[in-house]
């Protein structure tokens, strides 16, 4: 599986995307979590401290600038070779690539190169998870193009919902854009922050008409909010919180629309 | 004045950056306020409908689509790009839209 979270900042991307990860990784799947944010926070929804996200970027040297393709990972750079020495472990066998431009670490090269081969990384067994910059600038130009499915997480706010149906226009219209790019298999919203029936109401209302799937319905959760404020992975310090519950579901439903399942191979789960 | 509002998605710079426009704007202050974001909202904050928040998105599209000339100066993007919000904040948005950026994350 591979998936990308996207949506207004502010509306739960990294966290719903961090505790996704985890879920995914004890359910059996080799799981790859990226951050492409240019605000790193995925690092810590996954159960890592802030500072792990300075040692999870790629080398600059990695990447060179081809005419005609544009930034190419060098001649001999393996891609899974790569992740296994760059990725660093997180809990429950996850491995983490920070991607997103670092305050004082810009590497456009390498970033844009690996951007360029992720499509090719289906290949190799493991399970993707992509946490995207906020907004809607990034998601659909480039970055998202490695993904089957494309989350689209939506709070019951005006701004979250303009934006979830801005999204939702550039996920559509990409189904009538045949060959410029590859079309996920799977878009769909995610509603989260949920405090009343009047909230998915009004969420339900807001995104009549654009034809694409609500996959989850995430409460408004005091224990989740709790944990973003202390830093902490909410799967750790909160496994039974109802958000976390509700995204364990979410898994299960994404596992059965794409015809998934975690069992690999040859996997080795990690016991943290 | 000129003031600038950053911060990370979601704290609170939209409904921040609006509040102050409007709150300005009574003081009797002349008060521009420009949407830089690319997925802009500012006019939700500061009172507008949710039809005049896309419809100025729009107008901004269409100039990076190329549909239409730039505004050749500053008087003519405030015109062209804008919309009069309560308290007369004349608010425009002047950030490409939906544009991805080759070689930025």
């Amino acid at each position: 599986m591979r998936l990308a979270v996207v949506g207004k900042g502010g509306t739960g991307k990294s966290v719903i995307c961090g505790t996704l990860a985890r879920v995914l990784a004890r359910r059996g799947h080799r799981v790859l979590a990226l951050d492409v944010d240019t605000m790193p926070g995925l690092a810590l929804s996954l159960g890592l401290a802030l500072d792990a996200a300075d040692d999870a970027g790629l080398p600059e040297d990695l990447g060179e600038r081809h005419e005609e393709r544009g930034w190419v990972l060098k001649e001999g750079v393996d891609v899974a070779e790569l992740v296994a020495r760059h990725a660093i472990p997180a809990p429950d066998g996850v491995r983490f690539l920070q991607l997103g431009k670092l305050p004082g670490r810009v590497k456009p090269g390498s970033t844009t190169a690996f951007r360029a081969v992720l499509e090719e990384f289906r290949a190799e067994g493991w399970t993707l998870v992509a946490d995207l910059a906020a907004g809607t600038r990034q998601p659909f130009f480039g970055w998202s193009d490695f993904a089957e499915v494309v989350l689209i997480i939506v709070e019951p706010t005006a701004k979250a919902m303009l934006s979830a149906r801005r999204l939702a226009k550039l996920a559509n219209e990409r189904k009538t854009d045949e060959g410029e790019t590859r079309q996920p298999s799977l878009v769909g919203f995610v509603a989260n922050k949920l405090s009343s029936e009047k909230d998915l109401q009004r969420i339900e209302r807001a995104l009549a008409g654009r034809l694409l799937p609500l996959l989850a319905e995430l409460p408004y959760d005091e224990q989740l909010a709790a944990a973003e404020r202390l830093g902490r992975a909410p799967i750790d310090v909160a496994p039974d919180a109802p958000a976390v519950v509700a995204i364990r579901e979410l898994v299960a439903r994404l596992e059965q629309r794409t015809a998934t399942k975690g069992i690999h191979e040859g996997h080795e789960v990690h016991e943290d | 004045m000129k003031i600038a509002v950053i911060g990370k998605g979601g704290v609170g710079k939209t409904m921040t950056t609006g509040t102050i426009a409007r709150l300005m704007a009574r003081q009797g202050l002349d008060v521009i306020a420009l949407d830089c974001d690319s997925n802009p909202n500012l006019g939700l904050s500061l009172g507008l409908s949710v039809e005049e928040t896309e419809r100025l998105a729009a107008v901004r599209q269409a100039l990076d689509a190329e549909e239409v000339e730039h505004a050749p100066s500053a008087p003519e993007i405030l015109g062209r790009f804008g919309a009069w919000a309560p308290d007369r904040v004349r608010l425009a948005v002047v950030t490409k839209i939906d544009h991805f950026n080759p070689g930025c994350p």
